[in-house]
């Protein structure tokens, strides 16, 4: 795989007031993802994970540092011109109740004034991708918890975002949807070569998707950066004899056993 | 199941009316009380269908124009004050202790104040209806406007939405199920209101009618005008629920 830089964060730290104390969430986090990368983030809860994905994706402006994009340095976040390069996935499914699953995937070409045939056909295609073409004109209310997560992937998909951004974006399913999920997540990267950056709790989970993993401590720094060279071939059902999954698997449960402590 | 159960909401209520009737009915037939205090439920009716087109109908359409135009402006008027308001935060806060108080006060005591400035005219009834029906349909839709998920605000932030799309497209609809709260809340104090300013201007409207029978010791029609206004209450409330019905559909 040829490397291109996508975006490199420097020195990006995030300090929350909380009333006369500050609590200091992100201190000088140094990062940079290539193009087509599937970055897996582990870390205990509340090291900020979700503030650093919220950060990436525009949501949140550091309080200190830059963000290079495009060989462009973006001191105050990611600005708006920018945020059609992010798709962002929510633990949450988070989508609008009263719009139908087309609807909302409709949503964000209407923020993005993204109009004409071609949108029109991706929200189809978008969809499919996510096996969901037969639920367009379906309520949120009527989906299946595993069917709104797949809505909500595909939303983030519809205006054709550079990275997709998710955070825990199987936390709230089932153990049986989540491992499916995962497995489509897998094959929607190798569909779309798009860069993907998710946030996630599990080893296993992150061992089967990544391209690269990284671990976070209680204090929000990067301890630890793997390269997930686990083969595509042997991502399957089948991934748990293969012997270079098992090697990472050990060592990572090692890392994350020893944060927690 | 589900068909079982929409008929049983219908006919609970219906079977729930009928017998309080029929106690009604039996108590006024053993006890003997005097008709001019509490009148038998049939007499009420009959002489209500007797009399209805002849003495009240001109009272029953004042009345309900009274109520219609008033509630008519007081939606627009009501919604668009709490979207102004949900703008800032320190307003709505500002704003909430103000418009619980004017949902408390009853608003027929500016009768005689506004009658000073207009005369006796329809158009100060209709100001006491807005005056009472306004706040409760703001303060529900300002709870609706400032209540929205994090999540689904952080949603519109990722997509740098503005002011305006975010309000159209989130925290509007995402209100509705409050917004009615209010707009039904709203159709009974217009009726309430509209009816206390009879009471309070006089010689016009149900309201008026139900202080002149009373007065008369014409008790049947007091109570048959009650039911009359119940009636415009109730039927007003049944068509904001159905619409609501339609509108809000992803609440059960
Ligand atoms: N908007 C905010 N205001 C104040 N503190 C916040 C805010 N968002 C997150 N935090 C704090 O920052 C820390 C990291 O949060 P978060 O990024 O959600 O962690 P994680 O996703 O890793 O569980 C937590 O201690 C949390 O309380
Ligand atoms: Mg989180």
């Amino acid at each position: 795989m040829k490397m291109k830089e996508l975006m490199r964060l420097q020195g990006i730290c995030k300090v929350f007031d909380k009333g006369l104390d500050e609590l200091v969430c992100l201190d000088d986090i140094n990062l940079t993802i290539q193009e087509g990368e599937y970055v897996c983030i582990l870390g205990p809860s509340g090291c900020g994970k979700s503030t650093l994905l919220k950060i990436i994706g525009g949501i949140e402006k550091p309080t200190l540092g830059s963000i290079v994009m495009d060989e462009e340095v973006f001191e105050d976040g990611i600005p708006k011109s920018h945020l059609k390069d992010f798709g962002f996935v929510f633990q949450q499914h988070n989508l609008l109740e009263w719009r139908t699953v087309q609807k909302n995937l409709r949503l964000n070409l209407e923020i993005f004034r993204l109009k004409g045939s071609v949108w029109e056909k991706r929200v189809e295609e978008m969809l499919e991708i996510v096996g969901l073409q037969d639920y367009a004109n379906i309520y949120p209310h009527e989906l299946s918890g595993g069917m709104k997560q797949r809505t909500g992937i595909a939303r983030a998909l519809v205006h054709d975002p550079k990275v997709l951004i998710m955070d825990q974006p199987f936390g709230a399913l089932d153990a049986i949807t989540r491992n499916m999920l995962s497995y489509e997540m897998l094959d929607i990267w190798k569909k779309t070569q798009k860069t993907m950056i998710m946030v996630t709790n599990s080893v296993e989970e992150a061992l089967l998707v990544s391209s690269r993993i990284l671990v976070m401590n209680k204090k929000g720094e990067f301890i630890s950066k793997i390269v997930n060279d686990v083969p595509l071939k042997a991502r399957d059902e089948k991934i748990a004899y293969n012997d270079r999954y098992n090697e990472l698997r050990k060592k990572l449960d090692d890392i994350v056993h020893e944060i927690q402590e | 199941m589900k068909g079982n159960k929409k008929w049983l909401n219908i006919v609970s209520p219906v079977i729930l009316l009928i017998v309080i009737l029929v106690c009604w009915e039996l108590y006024v037939a053993v006890s003997g009380i005097d008709a001019r205090i509490l009148p038998a439920p049939h007499v009420i009716l009959s002489k209500l269908g007797e009399r209805f087109m002849r003495d009240l109908s001109g009272d029953f359409l004042y009345t309900i124009q009274v109520i219609l135009i008033g509630y008519c402006i007081s939606i627009p008027s009501g919604i668009l004050l709490a979207a102004l308001c949900s703008q800032s935060k320190l307003v709505t806060k500002a704003i909430t202790p103000v418009l619980i108080l004017m949902v408390v006060i009853p608003m027929l005591t500016l009768v005689p104040i506004l009658q000073l400035w207009y005369g006796y005219v329809m158009k100060v009834r209709i100001i006491v209806v807005i005056c009472q029906a306004v706040p409760i349909i703001c303060l529900n839709t300002l709870r609706g406007f400032t209540k929205v998920e994090t999540a689904k605000r952080e949603l519109f932030r990722s997509m740098g939405a503005g002011r305006f799309k975010t309000f159209v497209k989130l925290i509007f609809p995402n209100a509705l199920p409050q917004v009615f709260v209010g707009l039904k809340l709203g159709c009974i104090f217009s009726t309430i209101a509209a009816m206390s300013a009879d009471l309070a201007a006089s010689n016009e409207g149900l309201g008026s009618r139900i202080s002149v029978y009373s007065g008369m010791l014409m008790t049947d029609m007091a109570y048959g005008t009650i039911i009359v206004v119940a009636l415009i209450g109730i039927v007003l409330f049944m068509i904001v629920a159905y619409i609501e019905k339609k509108v809000v559909i992803w609440i059960k």
